[in-house]
Parts: structure tokens; C-alpha cells; sequence
């Protein structure tokens, strides 16, 4: 067992928790009681959009290794226990003519009535840059199979639906300065830099120093900091941090195009910046 | 209580949130996740490296300066609103929760604050 792993499956243990991980850092996607193991495998190798290598192994056996990227099987890379994966094997990135053989593999190592799990790692060869390989998709299409489970539409990137009990929102926010204004009081003091408000501040004298001199040196950091947050490079994103949230004080940050707010919140930071982010982003 | 039965609890509490889940920052892993929402293994990646990057440099150190170590994030998006919080015990283990903008924050805040403790106490 990978010595990293036996903390983590301990841990579960302790919590109760069903665990679907294995030693050596696999998951378990379908047990002996799943009636279709072949969607199991489809759809893990579907939900891989990052380059990356997928080693199947069955209980019963078999085992295969797959280069997936966004959302195609771009090479076989290693099978046992399966007569036949000479062509896919030799084959330096799967195309149309290698699908049948494929899905017999595939249907190999998804042995009905037996666990099956997948090993995630990095791909062993350079897997961005090729376009080519055969999509997930159009071998699920072959073999009958939906992907999409019902209900599994959604990603955690989406929007949410509109819900009757919406937050309050203010009438009428327009940049970052005016995010500053509508917090009111609670937010103690404030820089923006760059944009529109570039240089509009409020607060203590001795506060907004230290925020003009930490964004001094800091800019460049923080948007990177900022990136890992939002949904895209330079996107929309407000970021607080405290201790509590709901009482003492918190640090709030907020980008919106190129500019950027930092401030300091007093009090309930989530209740009154939410109204107020809401608002800017209508 | 398990802690899916403890995160069940939450969703159950707190319909607007959509995904609470209960991660390991230092192996980078959820533990266990309950919610309406449904994900795959890449978007709970995602979400644990996010509440990593909530807790880092160079905000991370200005906090610490300034009122000393956080141990709550509130990330506002154009899509939702996300929720980590660390444990002031524990500090690798923590809650990443995705929620609707309509959720009440502080009350949802101290509800899974609660719910970590435990959970971190409990296991």
C-alpha cells in the first residue's frame, strides 16, 4: 500500500465514510453488484479533460493503461490479460480504424460481476499537443451507452439557478469604488489600484499606507493568487479572509477587469460584501 | 453521527448549498462530499487546490500580520459563492462548500464551523 495513501483510508475509516479509494491511490468505479461496468469506465475516462494516464484493473484480471485528454483516448500504453491489443498497442495515436479493436479491449477489462478500478496518473507522453485519438463520445455512442447520467448536467462552474429567497441586493453599484461605497462603514479602509478609481481611498491614513505599500510589492502575487480563484485568468473574483468572518476583522480583496480593491472589513464581512458584490455584478 | 450523515445534515439545513464537502488539504483530497450538486473527480480536485489557494501567500501573510492566522475564506464569483473554512485544530482538514448567492452566509458559516469541529474532534 503507497505509504500516503494508509493515512487517508485510516481517516476514512474512522469517519464512517464509504470509501471508494483503494491502496496506491486508485478509486473503485463499479463493484460486482454494477450491472454495466463498461459505462463505469467510459464515463471516468469521459470526465478527464487534463492529459492524463488511466490504468483499469479488474478484479477478475485484466488490466489496460489509456492516455486520455480532453475527453478522448488518445493511445493504448500497456494491456494484460487481453488477447488482441497488438494493433492498438503499436498504434502511436488511436484513430477511427483502431476503434473495434478497442472496445473489445475495453469490454475485456470491464468485467461484468467483478470490481473494477482506475489508477490515475501523469501521462507518459506528451499529451497536450495531440489533436487526434478516438472521443469517448463516439465510442459510448458504439457501445449504447449514455454518458451522462440523469441529473449529472450540472458542474460546480455553472451558474446556479435563480432561487426565490435571492439575497438583497443594492439599487445601483458600479466599480470597485463604488463596491467601497455601498459596504459603508464596515469596510474600514480601502485602495483601489488600477481602473477607473485608480488611487480612490478611504480610511485611516495609517491603514491605507499599509495596503498602498503591500500592493506595492505585492500586485503581481496576488493576481496570480487571484487567477487560482476565478474562473478564468484575470476574471471576476472578491475574496475574504478573516480569522471568524462573521465578527472581528477580515481582509478583502476584489478584482473586477484590471482593477483590484483592498480593504478591511469589520464585523459580518460575508452578509454585507455579498449584497454588495451582487450588485456590482449585475 | 458519520461525517456524511454531518455534511447530509448541512445540505439538509442549508438547501443552497449545493456541494459541502470535507477535504484533506495536505493530501489535497475530499474526504467525503454530500449536496444536489454533481461533480466529478477533476472539480473536487479543483475545488481542494482553490481552497489551498485561498489559504496561501501573499494574502495569507497580510492577514496574519495584520489579525493574525485565517481560518475562514468567502470566495464571491459571478456563479456562486464558495466557502472554506479550515479547522483551528486541525488545520489540514477543512470544509469547501459551493452555495447559491442567496444562502445566508453567517449563519451557514457558523453552522459548518460547527460541523467541522465535530467532525475533526470526532475523527
Amino acid at each position: 500500500m503507497n505509504r500516503g495513501t494508509l493515512p487517508i483510508v485510516a481517516r476514512l475509516q474512522s469517519l464512517q465514510a464509504v470509501s471508494r479509494f483503494v491502496p496506491g491511490g486508485g478509486r473503485i468505479i463499479a463493484d460486482p453488484q454494477d450491472r454495466n461496468p463498461l459505462a463505469q469506465l467510459l464515463r471516468a475516462a469521459n470526465e478527464t479533460v487534463l492529459a492524463r494516464s488511466l490504468r483499469f484493473e479488474s478484479a477478475a484480471g485484466p488490466s489496460l493503461t489509456l492516455d486520455v485528454a480532453g475527453r478522448r483516448v488518445l493511445r493504448l500504453t500497456d494491456a494484460t490479460g487481453l488477447p488482441g491489443a497488438e494493433s492498438c498497442l503499436g498504434a502511436e495515436a488511436l484513430e477511427d480504424e483502431h476503434k473495434d479493436d478497442l472496445i473489445k479491449l475495453l469490454q475485456g477489462v470491464a468485467v461484468p460481476r467483478h470490481e473494477l478500478r482506475v489508477v490515475s496518473g501523469p501521462i507518459g507522453r506528451g499529451g497536450e499537443e495531440v489533436s487526434v485519438g478516438l472521443p469517448v463520445a463516439l465510442l459510448a455512442d458504439l457501445v449504447l451507452i449514455e454518458l451522462n447520467d440523469p441529473g449529472q448536467d450540472e458542474s460546480p462552474t455553472e451558474a446556479a439557478p435563480p432561487t426565490e429567497s435571492a439575497a438583497p441586493v443594492a439599487a445601483s453599484v458600479t466599480g470597485l469604488a463604488g463596491l467601497a461605497e455601498a459596504l459603508g462603514p464596515t469596510l474600514v479602509a480601502w485602495l483601489v489600484s488600477g481602473g477607473n478609481d485608480d488611487g480612490k481611498s478611504d480610511g485611516p491614513d495609517e491603514m491605507v499606507s499599509h495596503l498602498q505599500g503591500f500592493l506595492a510589492d505585492e500586485r503581481d502575487s496576488l493576481d496570480q493568487q487571484l487567477d487560482r480563484l476565478a474562473a478564468s485568468p484575470g476574471g471576476p473574483i472578491c475574496l475574504i479572509l478573516g480569522t471568524a468572518l462573521v465578527e472581528g476583522h477580515s481582509i478583502l480583496c476584489a478584482r473586477v477587469d484590471s482593477a483590484l480593491l483592498l480593504g478591511v472589513v469589520e464585523g459580518d464581512a460575508p452578509r454585507a460584501t455579498l449584497m454588495a458584490w451582487t450588485a456590482v455584478m449585475r | 453521527m458519520g461525517v456524511n450523515e454531518s455534511l447530509g445534515a448541512v445540505v439538509k439545513a442549508f438547501p443552497q448549498a449545493r456541494l459541502v464537502a470535507f477535504a484533506d488539504l495536505s493530501s489535497r483530497m475530499i474526504l467525503s462530499s454530500a449536496g444536489t450538486l454533481s461533480t466529478t473527480q477533476e472539480h473536487l480536485d479543483l475545488l481542494c487546490d482553490q481552497a489551498r489557494a485561498s489559504f496561501d501567500d501573499p494574502l495569507f501573510s497580510l492577514s496574519v500580520e495584520a489579525f493574525g492566522e485565517p481560518h475562514s475564506a468567502v470566495v464571491l464569483g459571478p456563479d456562486n459563492v464558495r466557502v472554506f473554512l479550515r479547522s483551528e485544530f486541525e488545520p489540514a482538514d477543512a470544509m469547501c462548500c459551493i452555495c447559491d448567492h442567496s444562502i445566508d452566509l453567517p449563519a451557514f458559516v457558523t453552522k459548518i464551523r460547527d460541523t467541522l469541529e465535530s467532525i475533526t474532534q470526532g475523527g
